[in-house]
């Protein structure tokens, strides 16, 4: 079974994940009225392989799996995946897959371009326990955005149907929309709060080189993330913004998310393996901080 | 012996001959006794209710002499004195049966799918069964009457949704809140329906209820009512920071809440959901406002509609409702599994 990677049970994942996006769809033509456990099963079929890719990548890295952008992209939909498969068990939550299961089936995709996970490359020196805090603790922000993202996407559905006096708003086994917007709510929070001590602890990571931390590329871009969410936040919280608008911004500020994510960590030089060495002061620099999301690693190797 | 049943209900005879041939409670088993005497039946109950009254029995006649038999008793009981054809309906097996197996699950109810006749089918059997007017037969048909419905519940859409204008706006209350129990109803106008409606919100959690009306003698009647407390009607608009709900039902002639005078109250709730019933002709409540953030607005067409919807819904269930009960009546026939054994034991 050599010949059997942690990509091709990544594969399989993906494959269970568009089948439940296929059966999404039924049930989203049905009007989410059978409320049943295929689409659920289906979910949990690939969300137990994706672990067993993972398992299996991180057991020949031994260390946690988030090395490249394939490996981050992987483990933000585990960790979506997972939360899907919780949340479901909620009463009246089970539609949560079906909303779920699209992102996750897209994402992993994107995820199984051979350019985000290459071959070949050096062993990874992404090790540490505050590294795998910060690696760990964002991408599982990333995945609470992602689940609130879904959630809100519920929201406006239902909220939608009671508007324009739409018969599926009551036939669905949807939640109540009070429910969907406390628990976007609540997963925005998770997310915001697990998404600032991932910040806070790469701040304290020791690195060399002539980027200055609050000069790179991608934590410009997580500051701004971090703050369109506190915005979010405030706003809603305390400031009476409508639920409506509120889970518009949470589809959106994820859509972003997931649309940069890759591009700036390739901006990055905080974020690249083997960063050009930079010329200040008729000094050469060259920046030591190891690999955390680079595309050009591959634990492969 | 066969089970034979006949009797008039909406589908047959207009609700004046229906009183007529009503048993009150306290004389159905004195009507029992009377029919097993007569030697008609071997065992007997009767279904007596405001759409409907029936009698099943257990007969060694042929169906032709029981039902003539059946007509006899029902006409002398009740004195009646007029000419009785198309109104009274007999089936004998195995037609008796699914018609008992279709009243039991709501199918041949005014309102399709509603469980109100299961109750009051088995209160006709417990009747029957404790003074031992029923025996093997009429046991175990009714038994299996009541096990079917139970199974259509849970099998099919035929009691699914809200099929009055009450229940739709508890059910659309309860898809906007999560729980009922932590939101007050305001209830403008102290009319028929609205009072209904509070009713029902309240069956489903809700605790606080404030009534306003023009007349505060009635609001504070309607008020004590409904355990709740009455306000002027001046004051209505202040409580709108308060409540979530408001069902609103005055003989205004014109909009008593429109877009502007509801944007700056919204503004003061935060934009907490507010659900707007209004079930006043002409309406009380401009639909313009459902284009604001967190408003929800229904007017009595829009619960109608959906009333209409779950219906039709309920209708096209008939069909796979039918099919189990042709299952279950087939089954219930089978030579071993229907006793012979006839009479009460």
């Amino acid at each position: 079974m050599a010949w059997f990677t942690d990509r091709h049970c990544f594969l399989l994942a993906v494959t269970f994940y568009g089948l439940s996006t296929l059966y999404s769809v039924f049930l989203w033509r049905k009007g989410f009225r059978r409320d049943d456990w295929v689409n659920y099963c289906l979910l949990a079929g690939g969300v137990a392989l994706h672990t067993l890719a993972m398992t299996k990548r991180g057991l020949s890295l031994h260390s946690c799996p988030v090395n490249n952008l394939y490996e981050a992209t992987t483990f933000l939909l585990w960790a979506l995946g997972l939360a899907s498969l919780a949340y479901a068990l909620l009463p009246r939550f089970k539609f949560i897959c079906a909303f779920a299961a699209p992102l996750l089936f897209t994402v992993g995709i994107f995820a199984l371009m051979p350019s985000l996970d290459p071959p070949h490359g050096p062993k990874p020196e992404f090790s540490g326990a505050l590294r795998s805090l910060h690696a760990a603790t964002i991408l599982q922000a990333y995945g609470a955005f992602g689940l609130a993202a879904v959630a809100a996407m519920m929201f406006l559905v239902e909220q939608r149907d009671l508007k324009i006096h739409k018969l599926r708003a009551l036939l669905s086994f949807l939640p109540s929309i009070q429910r969907l917007e406390l628990i976007t709510t609540r997963l925005v929070a998770v997310g915001f709060v697990l998404l600032t001590v991932g910040l806070v602890a790469g701040s304290a990571l020791p690195r060399q080189g002539a980027t200055a931390y609050f000069a790179d590329t991608k934590v410009l871009w997580s500051a701004l993330i971090w703050l369109v969410y506190l915005e979010a936040l405030v706003a809603h919280k305390f400031f009476g913004r409508p639920a409506r608008r509120f889970a518009l911004g949470v589809v959106i500020a994820f859509v972003f998310l997931l649309l940069t994510f890759g591009v700036t960590n390739m901006l990055s030089p905080l974020h690249q393996e083997n960063p050009p060495p930079t010329v200040r002061d008729g000094q050469i620099t060259v920046a030591l901080v190891p690999a955390a999301l680079h595309p050009s690693f591959s634990p492969r190797a | 012996m066969s089970v034979v049943v006949i009797g008039l209900s909406h589908r047959s005879a207009p609700v004046e001959l229906r009183e007529r041939f009503a048993f009150a409670g306290e004389t159905i088993p004195v009507a029992l006794q009377a029919l097993r005497d007569s030697g008609i039946a071997s065992e007997a109950a009767i279904l007596s209710t405001c759409n409907r009254v029936e009698i099943y029995t257990v007969t060694s006649l042929a169906p032709e002499a029981a039902f003539a038999e059946l007509k006899k008793f029902l006409v002398a009981h009740h004195a009646f004195e007029g000419s009785l054809n198309e109104e009274l309906y007999t089936l004998a097996e195995p037609h008796s049966l699914h018609h008992l197996f279709k009243v039991a699950a709501g199918l041949d109810s005014m309102v399709i799918g509603e469980t109100e006749i299961f109750g009051q089918l088995k209160q006709a059997y417990e009747i029957a069964f404790t003074h031992k007017h029923t025996g093997a037969r009429l046991n175990k048909a009714f038994q299996r009457a009541f096990n079917v419905a139970k199974h259509i519940r849970t099998e099919t859409n035929i009691q699914r949704g809200s099929v009055s204008v009450m229940s739709a706006a508890v059910e659309l209350a309860e898809k906007i809140f999560s729980s009922l129990a932590e939101h007050e109803v305001l209830v403008i106008g102290a009319g028929e329906t609205s009072e209904k409606t509070a009713r029902a919100l309240q069956s489903r959690g809700v605790k606080k209820i404030t009534v306003t009306n023009r007349s505060p003698a009635r609001a504070a009647a309607l008020a004590a009512e409904l355990g709740g407390r009455a306000v002027p009607f001046e004051q209505w608009p202040e409580e709108f920071e308060r409540i979530d709900i408001a069902i609103s039902s005055t003989a205004a002639p014109q909009h008593i809440l429109d877009r502007a005078k509801l944007e700056p109250l919204m503004k003061r709730r935060k934009n907490r959901p507010l659900l707007l019933i209004d079930i006043a002709v002409p309406r009380d409540i401009d639909p313009a406002v459902n284009a604001l953030e967190n408003v929800y607005l229904y007017n009595v067409d829009d619960l109608q509609s959906i009333a209409a919807e779950y219906l039709k819904l309920r209708q096209e269930e008939v069909a796979r409702c039918e099919k189990i009960i042709a299952e279950k009546v087939a089954a219930l026939l089978e030579v071993n599994r229907f006793s012979t054994t006839d009479g009460p034991r």
